[in-house]
């Protein structure tokens, strides 16, 4: 083994990097922003917003509440009556408290019973509520002698107690697959019509911009529907991912995902002279899109600097469409879902639009 | 006036940056003939032939092919391009290639006759990552001229083909001129400028001189094309 070989492979390789000043701006800027945007999520996110609702004729209820207010483990205000379920549906609460009229008397016989209503989508928000309610019970309980029973009666607005963490990112990750996957092909995929030629080719003949991408954009959802269709199939069949909705609304939005990560795909393709570069789009594209798109945290809950930024990402909307038909069992009259729909789509036209314009060339 | 002309290129001025790719060039290609552009690398040869074929706008003067004034998208119907590197789908096979060329152009016709002519017929279903470079040439050639052309244009077809293949070529270009093609051919290799009707010589953006061999070397004054161009250049250097 000569040292003399491999030093020469070893200063080949840095003397390569040191031209491709992209690369190297990735090697070092990605692992910041992407394990600064989680630590900001992580650390940044708002607790769970709770509502209460104290009906309770004698004093636990009140105090109850109180202690629950000062809870680090979720944001708990006051609410009337009639809101709870609708603020439940509009995603304002996660969840909200009842304290029944009787709530005083039935802890005088030992066992606490206060109503918990959760949204019931994500299965992980149930948890710190109930930690929150036990804690401030526990610290109304201690002036109370003898042991106290502690038994929440909780009731699911959607879906219901067997939905677990599988479901709730089951849902999101039919539609994440597609987007991702669909989006590094068509990149490689147009990359490769450029750097071979071909494209410079189709170029010079009577192919209007507009077929090209058509053409592509086609043949792609084509293999994306089949892709689909087999996730779906996976996740539901297999898997047992809770489906409340109709499967074909699912595939609709899948299918416009699959559209929009095509045209994102020509449209970033222009943007990467090697297949190299192009696969450097995944940490810059795809990671924050996946941190930010509500898979992992709900954008209810984000820091309030990031949430406009999720607002613009298609990727969020797809993921709200899917679990609101999957876990809420939206149809098309559901006007949340008729918007999510609408601004994928949105996503699509502008996307065709930028996809098209740079295949620029002088003849139309 | 353009009419008996397959190309006229009246005063074409092509800057990209700092650099003067062409530099106010005029020429004309008469139909049916096979025309040469002759110079070094970088002369500007490949920038004119995107020029003719529409895929650089020139920031100066005018191209006019087949008649039709660019930008003009319908007379790209006529035009066949080669490019330098073998453009072509090394996924598919040599005929999965011609057919999607072919129906581009709306002449799934044509690709039986193109692969006969580059004598590509018995290797048609091979897949053209696995065929050698002279095959993926003439595929590359066969597909420039699929859909009949009345103009062929044909950058550096013969760069890395050896000098057997580089005799069937231009026999095939030869036989396309016959039946009334117009052929331009780039090049820089000069026993390949001999078999042009007329030649133009290309350096720095410019056309330095014009004519049929014959003429170019009594221009110059010398016996062979190789110091007539090395002459012509370097007078204009000078």
């Amino acid at each position: 083994m000569s040292v003399h070989r491999v030093a020469a492979i070893t200063r080949r390789l840095l003397q390569g990097f040191r031209r491709d000043r992209r690369t190297v701006a990735l090697l070092f800027v990605a692992p910041i922003v992407i394990l600064g945007l989680l630590g900001y999520l992580m650390r940044g996110s708002s607790v769970p917003a709770v509502g209460v609702i104290n009906q309770d004729q004698g004093p636990l209820g009140a105090v109850v509440a109180d202690s629950l207010q000062h809870s680090s483990l979720v944001s708990a205000s006051a609410i009337s009556v009639t809101d709870g379920d609708s603020k439940l549906k509009d995603g304002s609460l996660v969840a909200y408290v009842v304290f029944p009229p009787g709530f005083s008397q039935s802890a005088q016989s030992r066992v606490i019973a206060p109503e918990v209503h959760v949204e019931g989508t994500q299965p992980s928000a149930v948890a710190p509520v109930l930690a929150a309610l036990q804690q401030a019970l526990a610290s109304a309980a201690s002036r109370a002698p003898g042991a106290i029973r502690f038994a929440p009666k909780v009731t699911y607005l959607y879906a219901g107690a067997g939905l677990d963490s599988l479901d709730y990112f089951g849902a999101a990750a039919i539609g994440l697959i597609v987007f991702f996957l669909v989006f590094v092909i068509t990149i490689v995929s147009f990359l490769n019509e450029r750097s071979q030629g071909t494209l410079e080719r189709l170029m010079a003949s009577p192919l209007r911009r507009g077929e090209i991408v058509l053409g592509y954009m086609i043949g792609f959802t084509v293999l994306a529907l089949i892709q689909a269709v087999e996730v779906l199939v996976f996740c539901l069949g297999v898997l047992k991912v809770h489906n409340d909705g109709n499967v074909f609304l699912i595939f609709l939005i899948e299918a416009l995902m699959a559209i929009v990560a095509v045209n994102l795909g020509i449209f970033l393709s222009m943007f990467a002279r090697t297949e190299f570069q192009a696969v450097q789009f995944i940490p810059l594209v795809i990671v924050p899109q996946f941190l930010l798109s509500g898979i992992l945290f709900p954008v209810s809950s984000e820091p309030s600097l990031l949430q406009p930024v999720s607002n613009v990402l298609p990727l969020t909307y797809a993921v709200n469409a899917l679990r609101d038909v999957m876990l809420k069992g939206a149809d098309l009259s559901s006007s949340s879902l008729l918007l999510d729909i609408g601004v994928v789509t949105g996503f699509v036209v502008l996307l065709i639009a930028a996809g098209t314009a740079t295949l620029r060339r002088r003849i139309a | 006036m353009s009419e008996s002309f397959a190309v006229d290129v009246q005063g074409v001025e092509k800057r990209f940056g700092g650099i003067k790719a062409l530099d106010g060039v005029t020429l004309q290609v008469r139909k049916g003939e096979i025309y040469g552009l002759l110079g070094p690398n970088g002369a500007g040869k490949t920038t004119l032939i995107r020029a003719i074929v529409g895929l650089v706008a020139p920031d100066a003067g005018t191209v006019t092919v087949l008649g039709r004034k660019l930008p003009n998208l319908d007379v790209l119907r006529d035009v066949g391009y080669m490019t330098q590197q073998a453009a072509l789908y090394p996924g598919l096979s040599v005929e999965e290639n011609l057919r999607f060329f072919a129906a581009i152009y709306g002449v799934e016709d044509g690709v039986q006759a193109a692969l006969e002519l580059v004598d590509l017929d018995k290797r048609k279903d091979s897949v053209v990552a696995t065929i050698s470079g002279g095959m993926r040439q003439r595929c590359s050639l066969a597909v420039a001229l699929v859909h009949r052309p009345h103009l062929l244009l044909l950058d550096e077809p013969t760069v890395g083909v050896d000098p057997q293949l580089r005799v069937q070529f231009w026999d095939y270009f030869r036989r396309m001129a016959d039946s009334g093609t117009t052929i331009i051919v780039s090049s820089h290799v000069m026993d390949e400028a001999e078999r042009c009707q007329r030649l133009g010589l290309i350096q720095y953006g410019r056309l330095l001189a014009e004519g049929s061999p014959a003429d170019i070397r009594a221009q110059a004054g010398t016996q062979n094309l190789e110091a007539a161009f090395l002459a012509l250049a370097g007078e204009k250097e000078a």
